[in-house]
């Protein structure tokens, strides 16, 4: 192990026990140090109480994510090499960019009902932005190099499509993945805190209201270890298709 | 030739409103038509019209001051404190390896999920919201000031040492102005993020501020009043970027952006 990890590690390890020194030295009843956090968390995972909501939260996220992530990065390709198309789409996308997608949501819920899918909706519109204009910077960073060989070689233009722009955008493909991803938990936790039944936002939202810490703390917790988990996923699958650039 | 090129323009010029046009025209005609409730599409008019009233009414300009006050503070707390973090972790690689595992392992944690615990530690006002903000924000200004000064060019410095520059001097005229580009790529992340952060905030737990009045209108049914309220905070996102924008091309003159974006 490299003392670069160590020296992590120790910084890590370093954290968390000052974070349990200030829990005995008797800290309000809101804090919890990080023993008894992770003995509630076992203790409710053992009790099957935290994998409903979990499973409900992963139902909006996932399919959120999935649709305004693909739907981005095919626009934003699309826009990048279609002069028509990036004339129409993409001022409507870089003016509303900076605006938060969340206060879209009661709109949603009037239209779409308070259920699931006004929420699957907003994860999916604020997944949207970030890979559109990834992939739309990669498709337009193309080099002009490249492609003219590619012609010299006697490719088509769809053949140059796959095989030449989207190659060339990946990275910048998986880059927007990554925001939208933090994006999508972000979203998730707010529209749970906002309106649901179920959900880890939800839970949240409902052990605050009873004063059940330790609840709450097991529902942070699982959401932190659900964005982490599938930030590594994301990462482990850009170093499987990326294989051939050399960043680490 | 010329005609062609003013031809080729207009063209490009109908692209460019064609699609926000047609949202409003299509908008209109569905509120018009009386299919729907006014509840459920209230008509641009009645939109506009509640808009005007937000601008005249002095408590909701109130609003608009108070989640002003809390997206800037939070992400003015984080430029100054993640700039300052961002390059002592660029320039002392010894910072930057102690605090990188950190930073890599909590960044994709959504910080937002700590809103119940920040309310009962500072309070339901806005020091809970501001500090909140202030750490969504810290993250990517600390990730993009420790890459700007990292990437400072090492001939920069050893000609600035070269020619008697203090260490001090070097760090203000050599990093700094370096890493600028970086940092202002940062802040250009967390800006949005600091209005999200607000507006989700005060939809949650707020008794103030514009994410509380587009729940509150929700809920009394005023949802022409929601939206002018989504306009609101739809503009101010829109304006907070291009001031950032102007700012950048101003301070960092000397490298212009070819792309708005």
């Amino acid at each position: 192990m490299s003392p670069h990890r160590l020296a992590g590690i120790g910084a890590v390890l370093g954290a968390l026990g000052l974070w349990q020194l200030v829990g005995l030295a008797g800290a309000p009843d809101f804090i919890l140090g990080p023993a008894e956090v992770a003995r509630h968390f076992a203790a409710a995972l053992a009790s099957g109480e935290l994998w409903p909501h979990i499973a409900a939260s992963l139902g909006r996220s996932l399919p959120g994510f999935l649709l305004g992530s693909s739907l981005g990065i095919g626009l934003g390709l699309l826009a990048g090499v279609a002069r028509g198309l990036d004339q129409m789409l993409s001022p409507v996308v870089f003016l509303t960019y900076p605006v938060p997608k969340i206060v879209m949501l009661p709109l949603f819920m009037l239209w779409f009902g308070i259920g699931d899918t006004s929420k699957v909706l907003i994860i999916a519109l604020a997944c949207f932005y970030p890979t559109f204009i990834n992939a739309y910077s990669g498709a337009r960073a193309t080099p002009a190099i490249l492609v003219w060989s590619a012609l010299n070689m006697g490719a088509r233009r769809p053949r140059i499509f796959w095989r030449v722009v989207v190659p060339g955008a990946l990275p910048l493909i998986f880059a927007g993945l990554r925001v939208s991803l933090a994006l999508s938990f972000i979203l998730l936790f707010s529209t749970e805190m906002i309106a649901a039944r179920s959900g880890l936002g939800f839970l949240i939202r409902q052990a605050e209201s009873s004063l059940r810490f330790d609840l709450m703390y097991v529902a942070i917790v699982a959401i932190a270890g659900l964005g982490y988990a599938s930030d590594r996923l994301l990462r482990a699958m850009r170093r499987r298709v990326l294989a051939w650039q050399d960043t680490g | 030739m010329m005609a062609r090129l003013g031809w080729t323009r207009a063209v490009a010029g109908l692209r460019r409103v064609a699609l926000p046009a047609a949202g409003l025209i299509g908008w209109e005609l569905i509120a018009r038509s009386g299919l729907l409730s006014p509840i459920i599409f209230p008509s641009l008019a009645r939109i506009g019209r509640e808009l005007a009233w937000l601008v005249v009414r002095p408590d909701a300009l109130q609003d608009v001051g108070l989640s002003l006050y809390r997206a800037l503070g939070g992400f003015a707390l984080a430029a100054v404190v993640g700039v300052a973090i961002g390059v002592a972790m660029g320039r002392w690689p010894w910072l930057g390896r102690l605090l990188d595992p950190f930073l890599s392992g909590t960044y994709p944690i959504p910080k937002i999920a700590l809103l119940p615990i920040f309310i009962f530690l500072f309070g339901i006002g806005s020091l809970s919201k501001v500090l909140l903000v202030f750490l969504e924000c810290l993250y990517p200004v600390v990730i993009n000031a420790a890459a700007g000064a990292r990437a400072v060019n090492r001939v920069l410095v050893w000609s600035a040492l070269n020619m008697g520059a203090s260490r001090r001097r070097i760090l203000w005229r050599v990093v700094v102005p370096a890493a600028a580009p970086y940092v202002f790529a940062g802040f250009r992340v967390a800006l949005p993020i600091a209005l999200i952060v607000v507006v989700i905030t005060e939809m949650i737990s707020s008794a103030d501020g514009l994410g509380y009045l587009v729940i509150y209108s929700l809920s009394s049914l005023q949802t022409d009043r929601m939206l002018a309220a989504v306009v609101v905070i739809a503009l101010l996102g829109l304006v907070l970027d291009r001031l950032l924008g102007w700012l950048r091309d101003r301070l960092v003159f000397w490298e212009r952006l070819e792309s708005y974006y």
